[in-house]
């Protein structure tokens, strides 16, 4: 028989063994800290959203001041999300999460309707940030912002220092072209190669042996190829008042239809039409070793005296010059792909380096228009180097002389589109 | 009017797509886009005048009996094969018929070609040839209609798998690439040992320079030093140098392409 | 099949391996052979994926047709007429439209890209590394090198002045600089090479020949 008193003991124990178990389950679904509640941060202030500029359209940037419990204050910002409605009520969709520390954001969209995330332009949008935390059923909204629409503009306003560049080699350009109608005499040194190619033709006009002249791997539309043209229409006009014969092996039909062209008219300058053959310009095939073997088969079998490599070239520039010296041809090259012109380099008698093929044509017609923009390019050159040398006195001395705006001189020359 | 026009082109055109670049709106870029499209377009009628030109090539080569004649044949067998494969597909176990009809097609273009070209050269058993080309083309129709062995496909790109297709892909031209890249290490050897005997200053720059970087993962005691002045020479003289020749090449093709937009460099337009 | 294919692909390998010795009827047949199946090869695949996919596809039969694709059409068949010599003189008008817009395209890529990007880089590079505090003095002699490498580079490709004197002589230490890039990627190539050479053997010695594993 239980008396009161060992009842109410037990009843106690009781009592105490029941708190436990209580506070301990409370215990275990609260985090270690169990004083670490997490409140709401402060919200974001100071959202705007506005067209996002100098672009196609079909973007919106979001800019705002962070949450003061961002790197301070409860600490409990992890990140920011950027929501987006059609009304001012919503309902708000998620566009993008950003971690903390951030201010902006850049809601953006490809210009093809039925893309995914597209935003049609000329259509109201209304923005509200909310700051985050570790728990996401915490976070504080903003006040709302818009309505805010999205349109393409006209001009790239980043794009100011390509356009005072572009129309001042423009003009320089045209400056010196006047001058040389003007009949200014304009002084070029003289580069190794150019003067090499008469010698070669006349060389080849002697031996009796034809004039192997390849584009290589570009197309009419690359600028090496282009500047390649003009190279053949001399050497092809010097071919036919020497009545030597040419052979020119393409691998773009854009190419052996302007090369064709070319020759055709050199022929016609030279008084020579009917020394012109319809097979001497031809195409071989697009694929690029196949073509090479070919070329090579031509080098082998028909002996040129000189080949004239000017163009694009690839991985093949070495297999070629290397087979040129096996048939003992004299070798002139010009190629802007600087990968391959070690190789020409070393195979070659005389090479065109880079910019060498560029002035090539200026070199060989003595054209006073094409020498004059020679000289453009020459003071373009002077300029990229003076602006990089100012550039780099202004960086350095910029703090010294006080003058901290000079130190971003640099950034007047980053592009990025 | 012949030259003129075309260069007016050349200047609208041109100048369109350096104000172009400026213009980020999304018209600007639908314009380039299409313009794009345009160049790969025109660029499949300028191969079909390619493969004339080559054809046309290996028959006179063929019917003049210039050196090397018999070679251009397995030039045109191959080309009218693989576009023969690249337009048809063999539905059927059997390639008898498959590879018949490619045989019939090859008697019936060679007539053809042999009779209209004799026609023009006056040649005798011309017209033997056309009319027997013609015949041959007929056999090859029907063949082509009635046989359900294989299939014509113009309008639909099954031809790329086609088998026949695909193996000489894999076998011919595959295995041919590669052997053409490596022969490039024996003519990178060969240049090697022209070029390695420096007579002047700028070889014998150029040959250690080189050594440096060949060797730039050679073990042992030197191999260490080897490689720091590999990468040294990588990150300083060389970056300098290419520097200056991309900014050289920058300057050229910037000057170019203004010259030929102005139409002061006109070489490749032609005249007449 | 396969062992047919591989039989043939060794004996196409060899074939052309035999140039290495001479120009031969062996080499003369397997180069036909590349030129005629390459060709064709390259006319079907871009004709699918030029006509085919872009025209017929985009402008044909599609149901929101894109009209603009017949211009290039009409300059297509506008080239063809090269094939008749006195009406030649009108492909000049697609080819006007190529050189064209692609000098306009590639005049603003270059510029920015080997101009003015550059001139940042050389900039930023300088004024990075040059702070003693902030780099080793290997680094900042390094960048000083290439400073100096970049100017006589650039003073050696001055076509307007003549090579004498104080500019003769920068521009021979640029041509030094010149050489020197020249041997660095030659060197740097010839593994390379080697590698695809080995990868050949690879295929005549295991696949072919079964000599190796």
């Amino acid at each position: 028989m239980f008396s009161v008193l060992k009842m109410k003991k037990y009843l106690g124990v009781f009592y105490l063994i029941a708190l436990v178990v209580i506070y301990s389950t409370i215990a275990a679904q609260v985090p270690v800290d169990a004083t670490a509640v997490v409140h709401p941060p402060a919200p974001v202030t100071g959202l705007t959203a506005s067209d996002t500029d100098s672009d196609h359209g079909h973007s919106i940037t979001v800019n705002w001041k962070p949450s003061t419990d961002d790197g301070g204050g409860a600490n409990s910002v992890i990140g920011y999300r950027i929501m987006r409605s059609n009304s001012p009520e919503g309902p708000f969709d998620t566009v993008g999460i950003v971690p903390l520390g951030s201010k902006t954001f850049e809601n953006s969209s490809s210009i093809e309707a039925g893309t995914t995330g597209f935003i049609p332009d000329d259509t109201n949008f209304y923005f509200r940030v909310d700051a985050l935390t570790a728990d996401p059923a915490v976070f504080s909204s903003s006040e709302g912002t818009g309505p805010v629409h999205s349109y393409g503009q006209w001009f790239n306003k980043g794009l100011y220092p390509v356009l005072w560049a572009v129309i001042i080699f423009t003009v320089l350009t045209v400056m010196f072209v006047s001058a040389a109608k003007k009949g200014k005499e304009l002084y070029v040194r003289p580069l190794a190669g150019i003067e090499a190619v008469d010698d070669a033709i006349g060389r080849a006009t002697e031996m009796g042996r034809p004039i192997l002249y390849v584009f290589g791997l570009g197309t009419a539309s690359d600028i090496a190829t282009i500047a390649s043209f003009t190279i053949l229409s001399r050497v092809a006009k010097r071919v036919a008042e020497y009545q030597t014969s040419l052979i020119v092996p393409c691998y773009d039909p854009i190419v052996m239809a302007v090369a064709q062209d070319v020759v055709k008219t050199a022929y016609m300058d030279a008084g020579r039409p009917n020394d012109y053959k319809e097979d001497a310009v031809h195409f071989i095939t697009n694929a690029q070793f196949a073509y090479v073997g070919a070329v090579n088969g031509i080098m082998l079998r028909e002996l040129p005296a000189t080949n004239i490599y000017m163009g694009k070239f690839f991985a093949e520039s070495l297999m070629l010059a290397e087979t040129g010296v096996v048939s003992g041809s004299i070798q002139i090259a010009g190629t802007d792909e600087i990968a391959q012109i070690p190789f020409f380099v070393v195979a070659c008698d005389y090479t065109l380096i880079g910019e060498e093929l560029f002035a090539a044509s200026a070199y060989l017609g003595r054209e006073p228009l094409l020498l004059g923009s020679l000289k453009a390019q020459d003071y373009a050159k002077a300029a990229v180097l003076v602006l990089a040398l100012f550039g780099i006195l202004a960086v350095n001395f910029a703090g010294d002389l006080g003058m901290a705006w000079l130190a971003n001189f640099k950034e007047l020359f980053k592009v990025i589109d | 009017m012949k030259r003129q026009l075309p260069l007016l082109f050349v200047f609208l055109f041109g100048t369109f797509m350096v104000v172009q670049n400026f213009v980020p709106h999304e018209n600007s870029e639908r314009a380039k886009d299409f313009l794009n499209d345009w160049t790969i377009i025109i660029g499949i009628f300028a191969l079909a005048l390619g493969i004339w030109s080559l054809i046309s090539v290996s028959i006179d080569k063929i019917n003049k009996r210039k050196p090397n004649w018999e070679y251009a044949f397995v030039t045109l067998v191959g080309l009218v094969a693989m576009i023969f494969f690249g337009f048809t597909s063999n539905v059927s176990s059997s390639w008898w018929t498959y590879f018949a009809s490619l045989i019939v097609l090859l008697i019936a273009l060679w007539l053809l070609v042999q009779g209209i070209l004799g026609f023009g050269a006056g040649a005798t058993r011309s017209k033997e040839k056309f009319f027997a080309g013609i015949g041959l083309g007929l056999v090859f129709t029907l063949i082509a209609i009635f046989d359900k062995s294989w299939e014509f496909h113009f309008y639909t790109p099954e031809g790329l798998e086609n088998t026949m297709f695909k193996n000489f892909f894999s076998n011919i031209m595959v295995p041919l690439q590669s052997t053409m890249f490596a022969l490039l290490a024996f003519f990178i050897s060969s240049a090697s040992y022209r070029a390695f005997r420096a007579r002047n200053l700028l070889a014998s720059l150029l040959l250690i320079a080189a050594l440096i970087v060949m060797l730039r993962f050679t073990p042992g005691p030197w191999g260490d030093l080897i490689s720091k002045t590999s990468t040294w020479v990588m990150n300083v003289p060389n970056l300098a140098a290419q520097r200056a020749i991309v900014i050289g090449i920058g300057l050229g093709m910037v000057a170019t392409a203004l010259k030929v937009i102005l139409g002061i460099e006109r070489g490749y337009m032609g005249k007449g | 099949m396969e062992l047919l294919g591989i039989w043939i692909g060794a004996i196409l390998t060899l074939g052309i391996f035999s140039f290495l010795y001479k120009d031969n009827p062996v080499y003369k047949v397997t180069e036909a052979i590349f030129i005629g199946v390459s060709a064709g090869y390259y006319a079907i695949v871009y004709f699918f994926d030029s006509i085919y996919k872009k025209f017929w596809l985009g402008a044909v039969v599609a149901a929101e047709k894109d009209l603009m694709l017949y211009g290039g059409a009409v300059l297509g068949l506008l080239f063809l007429s090269r094939l008749y010599s006195k009406t030649s003189w009108i492909a000049r008008w697609p080819l006007a439209f190529i050189v064209g817009a692609t000098a306009g395209l590639y005049m603003m890529t270059y510029f920015v890209t080997n101009g003015m990007n550059q001139v940042a880089s050389t900039i930023s590079d300088v004024a990075q590394k040059s702070d003693l505090a902030g780099s080793s003095w290997a680094e900042v002699l390094g960048t000083y090198v290439i400073l100096v490498g970049v100017v006589t580079g650039l003073i050696y490709f001055f076509f307007s002045k003549e090579h004498k004197g104080a500019f003769g002589a920068a521009a021979k230490v640029g041509i030094w600089f010149l050489m020197v890039t020249f041997g660095a990627s030659f060197g740097y190539t010839v593994m390379s090479r080697m590698s695809l050479l080995i990868g050949r053997m690879d295929f005549l010695l295991g696949d072919w020949l079964r000599i190796i594993n």
